[in-house]
């Protein structure tokens, strides 16, 4: 059990940490093991069981929490019972007896107060929380110099202040990279063609090509084939922009059919009579709505126990891996535009938010080695995921008890999936490791970071997040060693193009099945790789110190031997 | 010839064929004239033939002679870049006779296609010829420009030599009588000599001593009845029997058994359990009585005197026949069918197969025996009618798991030689060898070598070898040179000897095992055998106290609070059992009167504290067995699918890096030794990196300074082998996209091919 005896007392230091009832004599159903007698505490941050019989302790953050219910008390026996259904693929039941009802209903109450807190009026925890790391994660990200890292501005790109006060796009960054002969004016006319005021800017830049990754949201054509004279022109020059091609790629992520039914909404999609040069690309993707549904349909495949039979088939069932597949295959087709085809893209979708961002930063982390690192790919979360507003706050319902709303759905679980994918099929080019991964995903519900929370730029700025919460790579940089591949090679010049074909594509065990007992933590790899690092460093050391020696004595032995050599063995690259 | 060529394509490596990645091969050389071993001579030959690399275009087949030897089929490309060996048999384009599956001629115009085997006819010229191999891959010929008339000789003389009428026709005899007078001065005492560690291969009782000591077996003896085969014709001469048991005995028992066969010991558990494999009885009525007399004398072997169990493998595991349907069927999936079309139901495709399930089934009544060993300390018996199948991957997957001298690779050999080749395994009619009988035809060494595999992907640290390495040895199967594969049994592998020698003037004719590696890979080559992860006794790199163990790295934490989170990923550590109904809604899974009292069964309940400890490698070893955690094992099925081949990428990245480090540790060691001894006159040399070349043991050597910006392009996840011209699939080079499109009609609609291409 990886939790040290000492969690039980030491939780409650935490100044920020209110506690509230301990109950005894509560049974927890573990789905695997079976009844456990043990005493529950809850927190305004955590569920606490801990085993009266034995060592065994579960330790749930509520933000995990996605609904609270009251199991009857049909028993004859007099229990009372709670099932939690939670956000990260498990489900839990405790049970209690209903020795006077007031106890009942508070811990009832207890639960759906602090596991909804902002359902109750009450702050999320993130902002309680005060932990102090070495490292100040907010300052990972700065979108200046993340541009000027690319490059820009160069003769053809510029940075404008334009959505300085997301005047002109309320769930941008107020940083945008545009074409240098398009005016602010100008993007202002663009915006009203574009859902939500989402204009076309940069995401990435070719450093040879000049080949450019842009993004937006849908065009609002509707049912009459509206044009924009303005946008038309503005697409041109971010054709213009590459002078290796005189072709644009748009790549609308969602099935033709969806974008065409979008046009009765006033949206719809670039039209190639309108926009010359152009080529409009489907990739198929579907909306959240159907991801939602798949990922339920895994969870009652993996969750508690995968049957023994029928895995394979019940699994394509769910068609989670069909979705990961075809998310990878637009990301690889954009990558291969830009890297093989030098040909700059527009990437959108309804509102440029969900599939969008996917495309956006899996193309990128296959075209740039940078966003491989984990401060690479810090900075391309903050950017492509957090800055330009996918809508966090409402894709996961932080504090909100409302678990029906349709605008939940695990679009960027699925991003993650897809990315641990990516270090599958490429073990040695990532400098993370699925412990980053998980973590990442663990911390998108506990709510104990400020990171994940709300929709967009400007909210957090509103709310006043980074001064009030603690970003989640404080956590993460100030112990990097956790959460590095030791089978990292830096190589400076590597496109990832992935094999999108589910022969390749496998289920995360690793995280869709972790609760199971049975998935024992493996042997993993990069332990092994970690000793023989640490084995190398030391012999290294070793011989280097019997170098000195030896260098010394000679030195000292005989002054004549003017040749001998300062340094005699070639020195074995270290890079622990 | 032969010998002389060895010595330059020592240094040659596995991957020069690769080389067809790079952008500006360099200038050819001179095609070397084709190699010919002793006894081997050319049957038939036709010239202008093309060799199909790519399905769609025919832009990159290469042109050349196709020829049948009584070896192999061989295709000599006129000009050919990278036309090297690296295999130290065969060449890139050759396919000995014995792993041809299936030659089949086609004739495009006339809408004909024939299957061919020995003596037929043709009635039509073939415009083409499909080579159908059993390592899985396919080949196509085009005969438009050769003449019709050579065309058809060239394809009948591969049909009939692929079907040869009686075992010695297989080359294997006729190189080795050949082989065997040339080189006859290397051999000392009758054996060849053997460098380094030596695969013992129980073919002498000094072995069958050795394991017993080994395993502490006292209670076990090396019996000689079967002497000359005189007691059962499959058995070995030498077998390992209760001390109690007197040859008189068994003599008897033998009697009572199919094919004579007594019960044989395996394998011996350091709590003193024996596992014991045996043959059915064939009277039933002599049954019990016979079991009885076993029964008692193995008790009597244990020193606890615990009862027997008796585990009759055929009525809980899947028969050879389907075994071999599944195999037919998953080989059918990876490899025929088209690429895209198979993506979407490729996940039940596969279950369908029931492949996995198989290999599954294995594992899982393998670990069940485990547990009675391990867990109940009791002996066990495995039956089976033969004796030879089944039995034979069950023995071998239990030892795997209990005793890791087992996954060494001198242990790991031995197992094959002790559980399979002496043991009486019907390699030949298995192999159907001789395409005689394919009822009898079954992949059981192969669904072997898979389980092995599976245990190797969860615990990739505990083997000394690798995935390259069984992937090599199961297309050694098909090479009709080595005795493993080439007999049922080891009376009929002694006879052949005799049969081999033209003149019969020594009778200790000498027939190579598989295991001298070094016939077909140069040293350098079967470095690609090491795993640098190996933890285990030889192991270079650990364990000999240098370095502390290391435990897993204390989390550095900042507040309980999260360390708290952290923890909370290990919901329900403790191993269990399905308790819950899976379907249904949150309330039916959340019954109010939901008992979670479960009959736990003590195997259960064994391999859940198992479980919940961490794995010692040195140690038992279990898999784990749910479903999901039985993988396609994709270098051996998928390696020459150029649609699956990831390229700069796959698992090979991994060891790529392992490897290097391995190696650099192996230098720094060397250095440590020579300062220890060193006085200032004896400084190292510079630049002296390590022992010298041929005695490192990594295939991947330490970071050179200039350390190249990109992945090596030899690095696929086919490596080391290389799909291009091998399953006749459309083979791509340009952009990864143009891959991709391939049969991708739903995008072709909206975006043309011909934008692809740039």
């Amino acid at each position: 059990i990886d939790v040290n005896r000492d969690t039980y007392e030491s939780i409650f230091n935490c100044l920020t940490i209110k506690r509230y009832i301990p109950t005894q004599d509560v049974t927890y159903f573990c789905p695997f093991t079976g009844a456990l007698r043990g005493t529950v505490i809850i927190t305004n941050y955590r569920l606490f069981f801990k085993c009266t019989d034995s060592e065994f302790v579960l330790d749930l953050p509520l933000g995990v929490v996605s609904r609270v219910e009251k199991i009857g008390s049909a028993s004859s026996r007099g229990d009372v019972s709670y099932g939690l259904v939670c956000k990260d693929m498990r489900n839990l039941r405790f049970s209690h007896k209903l020795m006077e009802d007031t106890l009942r209903k508070s811990i009832f109450e207890v639960l759906m107060k602090f596991a909804f807190p902002v359902s109750n009026g009450l702050q999320i925890f993130a902002f309680e929380y005060g932990q102090v790391f070495p490292e100040n994660g907010w300052k990972v990200y700065d979108a200046v110099s993340e541009y000027r890292r690319q490059g820009i501005p160069n003769e053809s790109w510029r940075i404008t202040k334009v959505n300085d006060h997301y005047e002109m796009c309320d769930t941008y960054p107020c940083t945008l990279a545009v074409p240098v002969n398009i005016p602010d004016e100008e993007l202002k006319r663009v915006s009203a063609f574009r859902a939500k005021g989402r204009i076309p800017v940069l995401s990435w830049i070719h450093p040879e090509s000049q080949a450019t990754v842009t993004r937006c949201s849908q065009p609002m054509v509707g049912v009459n084939g509206k044009r924009s004279k303005e946008d038309e022109k503005y697409l041109q020059a971010i054709m213009d922009a590459n002078a290796q091609s005189h072709k644009l790629f748009i790549f609308d992520a969602r099935p033709s059919v969806n974008a065409a039914a979008n046009k009765m909404k006033g949206g719809g999609f670039e039209s190639e009579d309108a926009y010359q040069n152009a080529e409009l690309v489907f990739l198929d993707i579907h909306n959240i709505h159907v991801m939602r549904e798949s990922l339920r349909k895994l969870k009652d495949v993996v969750y508690p126990n995968i049957e023994d039979s029928r895995w394979l088939s019940n699994l394509e069932s769910t068609h989670w891996l069909e979705h990961i597949k075809l998310i990878l295959a637009g990301a690889l087709r954009i990558a291969d535009k830009v890297e093989s085809g030098k040909t700059s893209v527009v990437v959108h979708c309804s509102d440029g938010w969900d599939r969008t961002a996917q495309l956006t930063s899996l193309s990128m982390l296959m075209l740039d080695s940078y966003y491989r690192t984990i401060r690479g790919f810090e900075v391309l979360l903050e950017k492509e995921w957090l800055s330009f507003g996918h809508r966090f706050q409402l894709r996961i319902g932080h504090g909100d008890k409302n678990h029906t709303d349709a605008d939940r759905s695990p679009v960027f679980i699925q991003f993650i999936d897809c990315v641990w994918q990516l270090t599958r099929q490429f073990p040695a080019a990532f400098e993370f490791n699925e412990y980053f991964l998980v973590t990442i995903l663990d911390h998108l519900y506990s709510c104990l970071f400020g990171t994940f929370l709300c929709n967009s730029e400007q909210q957090r700025l509103k709310e006043d997040v980074p001064k009030r919460a603690v970003s989640l790579w404080s956590y993460i940089n100030s112990q990097l060693e956790e959460f590095s591949n030791p089978l990292y090679v830096n190589y400076s010049n590597h496109v990832l193009f992935p094999v999108v074909s589910l022969r390749h594509l496998e289920l995360w065990v690793g995280y869709y099945i972790r609760w199971n007992p049975r998935m024992r933590p493996q042997e993993p790899i990069h332990l092994r790789s970690k000793e023989l690092l640490a084995k190398r460093a030391e012999l290294q050391k070793r011989v280097d110190e019997l170098q000195r020696d030896v260098t010394n004595r000679s030195a000292s032995s005989s002054s004549d031997r003017a040749g001998s050599p300062t340094r005699s063995i070639t020195p074995v690259q270290t890079f622990v | 010839a032969f010998a002389g060529n060895d010595k330059k394509k020592t240094e040659m490596h596995f991957t020069t064929q690769l080389l067809t990645f790079f952008p500006a091969p360099p200038p050819p050389p001179p095609p070397p004239p084709f190699v010919y071993f002793p006894g081997e001579i050319v049957v038939n030959e036709a010239n202008f033939v093309r060799k199909c690399i790519n399905t769609e275009n025919n832009q990159d087949d290469l042109w050349g002679k196709l020829i049948c030897t009584n070896f192999k089929v061989s295709f000599i490309p006129n000009d050919d870049p990278h036309k090297r060996l690296s295999h130290k048999l065969l060449g890139e384009h050759d396919i000995p006779l014995t792993c041809l599956e299936q030659v089949v001629t086609v004739n495009d115009t006339k809408g004909k296609k024939k299957v061919l085997g020995s003596n037929q006819k043709l009635k039509f010229n073939p415009t083409e010829l499909i080579l159908y191999c059993k390592d899985l891959r396919i080949l196509r010929f085009c005969f438009n420009e050769a003449g019709p008339e050579s065309a058809r000789k060239v394809c009948l003389a591969i049909g009939h030599y692929s079907h040869p009428a009686d075992l010695q026709l297989l080359f294997g005899f006729e190189y080795q009588g050949r082989r065997y007078h040339e080189f006859k001065g290397e051999r000392v005492n009758g054996y060849p000599q053997r460098t380094g560690l030596r695969t013992p291969f129980f073919d002498r009782s000094s072995d069958w001593d050795r394991e017993i000591k080994r395993t502490s077996a006292s209670e076990w003896r090396v019996c000689s009845i079967n002497e000359d085969y005189i007691i059962s014709p499959s058995l070995p001469e030498f077998i390992v029997v209760p001390v109690s048991m007197a040859d008189q005995d068994l003599k008897q028992y033998s009697l009572y058994f199919t094919d004579m066969r007594v019960p044989l010991w395996c394998w011996n558990h350091h709590n003193g359990s024996a596992l014991v494999r045996m043959a059915s009885v064939v009277d039933p009525l002599t049954q019990r009585k016979t079991d009885q007399k076993i029964f008692t004398a193995i008790t009597r072997s244990h020193p606890h005197r615990s009862e027997v169990l008796k585990s009759e493998l055929d009525k809980c595991l899947p028969n050879i026949l389907e075994i071999q349907n599944a195999f037919i069927k998953i080989r059918q999936i990876c490899t025929l069918d088209p690429f895209e079309e198979s993506e979407e139901r490729w996940l039940s495709t596969i279950e369908n197969s029931r492949w996995l399930e198989f290999v599954r089934a294995f594992l899982k009544q393998s670990a069940e025996i485990v547990y009675y060993l391990d867990g109940k300390n009791v002996s066990v018996i495995i039956q089976e009618e033969e004796d030879r199948d089944l039995n034979c991957v069950v023995s071998s997957l239990v030892q795997l798991m209990l005793d890791p001298h087992y996954r060494s690779l001198i242990g790991f050999q031995s197992l094959v030689q002790k559980e399979w080749v002496m043991a009486g395994h019907r390699f030949l009619d298995r192999c159907n060898h001789l395409k005689k009988n394919d009822k009898e035809e079954s992949p059981l060494f192969v669904l072997f070598l898979d389980c092995v595999w599976q245990m190797m992907n969860q615990y990739p640290a505990a083997f000394e070898f690798t995935e390259a390495y069984l992937t090599v040895l199961s297309d050694s199967m098909w090479i009709p040179l080595f005795s493993t594969f080439l007999f049922s049994s080891s009376k009929q592998r002694e006879f052949a000897k005799n049969k081999a020698i033209p003149s019969a003037e020594d009778p200790t004719l000498y027939f190579p095992s598989v295991w001298e590696w070094s016939l077909q890979y140069s040293t350098k080559d079967q470095t690609l055998f090491n795993n640098p992860m190996y933890v285990g006794k030889g192991a270079a790199c650990v364990q000999n106290g240098e370095v502390k163990s290391f435990s897993r790295t204390k989390q550095k934490s900042f507040s309980s609070t999260l360390r708290g989170s952290a923890t909370s990923l290990r919901n329900g550590l403790r191993g269990g059992e399905d308790t819950l109904p899976r379907r249904g809604s949150l309330m039916s899974e959340l019954k109010p009167d939901f008992s979670p009292a479960k009959d736990e069964s003590p195997s259960e309940r064994y391999f859940k504290e198992w479980f919940s400890r961490p794995a010692d490698l040195h140690g038992l070893l279990i898999p784990v067995l749910m479903p999901s955690h039985m993988a396609l094992w994709k270098l051996f099925f998928l390696r020459w699918v150029p649609e699956a081949c990831i390229s700069k990428g796959g698992p090979i990245t991994a060891y790529h890096k392992l490897s290097q480090l391995v190696d650099e540790i192996e230098i720094l060691r060397s250095q440590l030794r020579q300062y220890k001894g060193a006085s200032p006159a004896s400084t190292p040399l510079k630049g002296q990196r390590g022992r010298p070349s041929e005695q490192r043991n990594m295939y991947f050597r330490a970071y050179s300074p200039d350390e190249p910006q990109t992945p090596p392009d030899y690095l696929t996840s086919s490596f080391p082998f290389n799909p291009a011209g091998n399953l006749c699939r459309r083979y791509v080079y340009g952009t990864p996209i143009s891959k991709f499109l391939n049969g991708a009609r739903i995008w072709l609609s909206t975006e043309t091919l011909a934008n692809d291409t740039v």
